[in-house]
């Protein structure tokens, strides 16, 4: 690939963008005018924005998420290296991707009447899953679901200062401080689908305290954010509801979308302990007991979107990437039956796109790396692992 | 004069270069040939010497002449179990070859044979080649029986005698002719030639632990706890006999077996079976006049169902794979209708 010729071809392209107002014929002129050029050469990015559009025609491009959608779409969802770069770069860019894409198509085709499909995206270290689920999660919000994003399960099974025993159950723990983050994220996201939907049954906080039917789902999340140690029971008694409603025939229909990052927390060990030093099994506690009947496939109206990762797992070997490596035994029986997606490193198209990406947006400075010598070296170095890339790519 | 030649005669006689206090006599007559037989309790550095030295020397013992090596008088088609005969240490003059071994000297390469005490520690198989075991079976032969001609395919001695026993016995000069290690016995049995069912042979595996090979299925008893060969033999014999029977018996506490003591992945009564009829019937609620049984039946014999077990037993009983995955999730996807 020379460089000055690619340059040339930008241009060229560039220039017909002003032509042309359609994004989708964008493309099309693109490719029209270097007939001979191979498809990596065109442009790597999409104009076209809306997840629900993208096909496989924009696979291995990237795509821009609107600013004014990031805050309440993704209070907390996103990678925390993916945050730097959205500060560095201005902007978010996430690549189209083929594992993305066919969850996608899965969710279209999906008959909603049915009881919820459960898809697990599965891949190596640093591969792209959980910008994947984001991905899909976009695609949801602009279908208008209730999006229930958990952003990393393992949160809630290690690190916890207060452990406090449960007022509600006997032999149950509440973790108030991750109920709380948890609860005020929802309602940045979710805003306005909290005051449409009502509870359907009274809910007794305290001897002074309770929700009486009817109230709207609002109520129910301010009583949690302002009570702290009862947070953790509302967001149960939220999961509840949320099943329940979920995909009715009513005119106030929601599509619900469970969406939990590192799943195999739910069925892993967990690194809490008893004020007897006597280790805390995962359900015992309040919020991973409720999480995991939401996932149980017994409601209809929604699917559940589920990731698997190494990365903050417990007691897991960094090489293990399976879906039953990492879920063992239980998990497998409880998440099953279950499409497996699997995520793979970029291929060499996707490669190509990111590469250009970095290089618009001046990210490689180093002289070597614009050189085909610095990009074969750079192939070879994170073999096309995306993490890796983007943590060489910060070097230079 | 006669003194002299008296003493001359003597050396002539034991061929042994005494010390003599007082003038050696002339070294003149004496033949190249007797130095080379002479231990000398000199040091040997090789040196030629021929003749004068002992005039010179005062008291000096004789120097050792040195004579090539009989590697030199070697014939490329010699009879070489004649130079190694039985097990010995290396000696460089009798082995032909320019062999190198130890850490390099320092300007490069690894020191010569001449002298090398390594060579000299390591043990060596230069009395074993083919030639040399050629000769060794050709003397045993007259000890041995004919093979039967009948079992001429491994199979066949399979067949016919599926148990294998293994002895060794040991010859050797010393002081004792018994050797302990003699008394050891291993018996070697392949459990497809033994009449067995499925919860035997399950039971016979669990028995025997670590002494069953799984991939080449067989039962292998060593025993060596008797002091004589023979009692061993009998030992195992019975071992074998007892693992037998007791594998066809059924005690009353093995019908609290669970699922996790089951070898393998049973996809009936599994909780994957549970959740699929579960999903299943979710799916498509029962009709009025349908019973839950017939349902349950009518379902679990479908084609996509079927594959589906099949794909959930391969993954757990083989073990996770990237093709396994797939095939799991082509079933899933044909299953559920995506």
């Amino acid at each position: 690939m020379n460089l000055p010729r690619l340059y040339h071809r930008l241009r060229l392209t560039a220039r017909s963008l002003h032509s042309s107002a359609n994004g989708q014929q964008v493309e099309k002129v693109a490719v029209a005018v270097d007939p001979d050029v191979p498809s990596q050469v065109s442009v790597f990015r999409t104009s076209e924005n809306d997840p629900t559009c993208h096909t496989e025609l924009h696979a291995g491009q990237y795509y821009t998420l609107p600013p004014a959608h990031m805050r309440t779409l993704f209070p907390h969802g996103l990678p925390p290296r993916f945050q730097m770069q959205m500060k560095t770069f201005n902007e978010a860019c996430v690549m189209v991707r083929q594992p993305a894409l066919e969850l996608i198509t899965c969710l279209r085709k999906a008959d909603y009447s049915e009881p919820a499909l459960r898809y697990v995206l599965y891949g190596e270290k640093g591969c792209g899953k959980t910008l994947s689920l984001c991905h899909v999660l976009h695609f949801c919000s602009t279908q208008g679901w209730l999006v229930l994003h958990i952003p990393d399960a393992h949160l809630w099974v290690k690190n916890c200062r207060e452990l406090l025993p449960s007022s509600s159950r006997p032999g149950r723990f509440d973790q108030p401080i991750q109920a709380l983050n948890w609860l005020k994220n929802f309602k940045t996201t979710n805003e306005h689908f909290l005051s449409k939907i009502k509870t359907t049954q009274r809910y007794v906080w305290t001897k002074r305290e309770s929700t009486e039917e009817g109230r709207p789902l609002g109520e129910l999340v301010d009583q949690g954010v302002s009570r702290v140690k009862s947070s953790s029971d509302v967001v149960g008694a939220l999961l509840r509801e949320l099943r329940l409603q979920a995909g009715g025939a009513a005119e106030g229909a929601f599509r619900l979308a469970v969406a939990v990052d590192g799943v195999n927390a739910l069925w892993g060990k967990t690194t809490l302990k008893k004020e007897d030093k006597s280790e805390v099994l995962p359900e015992e506690l309040t919020l991973i007991h409720n999480l995991r009947k939401m996932l149980r496939n017994d409601w209809c109206g929604g699917a559940i979107l589920t990731t698997l990762s190494q990365t903050g797992s417990l007691f897991k070997p960094r090489s293990a990437y399976l879906p039953m490596e990492l879920l063992g035994e239980e998990g497998f029986d409880n998440m099953d039956p279950f499409v497996p997606i699997p995520v793979s490193n970029y291929s060499d198209k996707e490669f190509e796109s990111c590469y250009l990406y970095y290089l618009d947006r001046n990210w490689l400075q180093h002289p070597h790396s614009r050189t085909e010598d610095g990009k074969k070296e750079l192939i070879f170095l994170s073999s096309r692992n995306p993490s890796i890339l983007e943590r060489l790519c910060a070097f230079l | 004069m006669a003194i002299y030649q008296d003493s001359i005669r003597v050396q002539d006689c034991f061929g042994t270069l005494h010390k003599r206090a007082g003038p050696s006599p002339p070294a003149v007559s004496f033949p190249v040939g007797r130095a080379a037989y002479s231990l000398g309790l000199t040091a040997s550095n090789g040196v030629e010497r021929q003749g004068l030295p002992e005039r010179g020397n005062q008291g000096q013992r004789r120097q050792r002449r040195a004579v090539e090596p009989r590697t030199e008088r070697m014939t490329v088609d010699q009879d070489w179990t004649a130079v190694y005969p039985t097990a010995a240490s290396f000696k460089p003059n009798s082995v032909p070859l320019p062999v190198r071994m130890g850490y390099p000297v320092k300007r490069g390469v690894p020191p010569a044979k001449k002298g090398n005490l390594e060579l000299i520690k390591i043990p060596n198989f230069l009395h074993l080649t083919p030639e040399a075991i050629k000769k060794h079976c050709e003397a045993l032969k007259p000890f041995c029986t004919e093979w039967p001609a009948a079992l001429d395919s491994d199979a066949k001695c399979e067949e016919h005698f599926p148990i294998q026993v293994e002895s060794k016995a040991y010859v050797s000069a010393g002081p004792s002719l018994r050797n302990p290690n003699a008394r050891i016995i291993t018996l070697t049995v392949k459990l497809s030639s033994l009449n067995l069912d499925e919860h035997a042979r399950k039971k016979l595996i669990r028995l025997s632990g670590e002494r069953y090979n799984k991939d080449t299925d067989t039962l292998t008893i060593t025993t060596d706890s008797c002091p004589m060969k023979q009692q061993n033999y009998d030992y195992a014999m019975y071992l074998l006999t007892v693992l037998y029977h007791e594998s066809w018996k059924t005690e009353a506490w093995e019908k609290e077996k669970t699922r996790a003591d089951m070898e393998e992945y049973v996809w009936e009564d599994s909780p994957s079976q549970k959740n699929i009829l579960e999903t299943l019937l979710r799916m498509r609620p029962l009709g009025e006049k349908e019973e839950e049984g017939e349902v349950r039946e009518e379902l679990l014999g479908r084609v996509e169902v079927q594959e589906y077990k099949d794909s959930v037993t391969k993954l757990k009983n083989e073990g996770e794979t990237e093709t396994n995955m797939q095939q799991y999730k082509e079933a899933v996807k044909k299953l559920l209708n995506i």
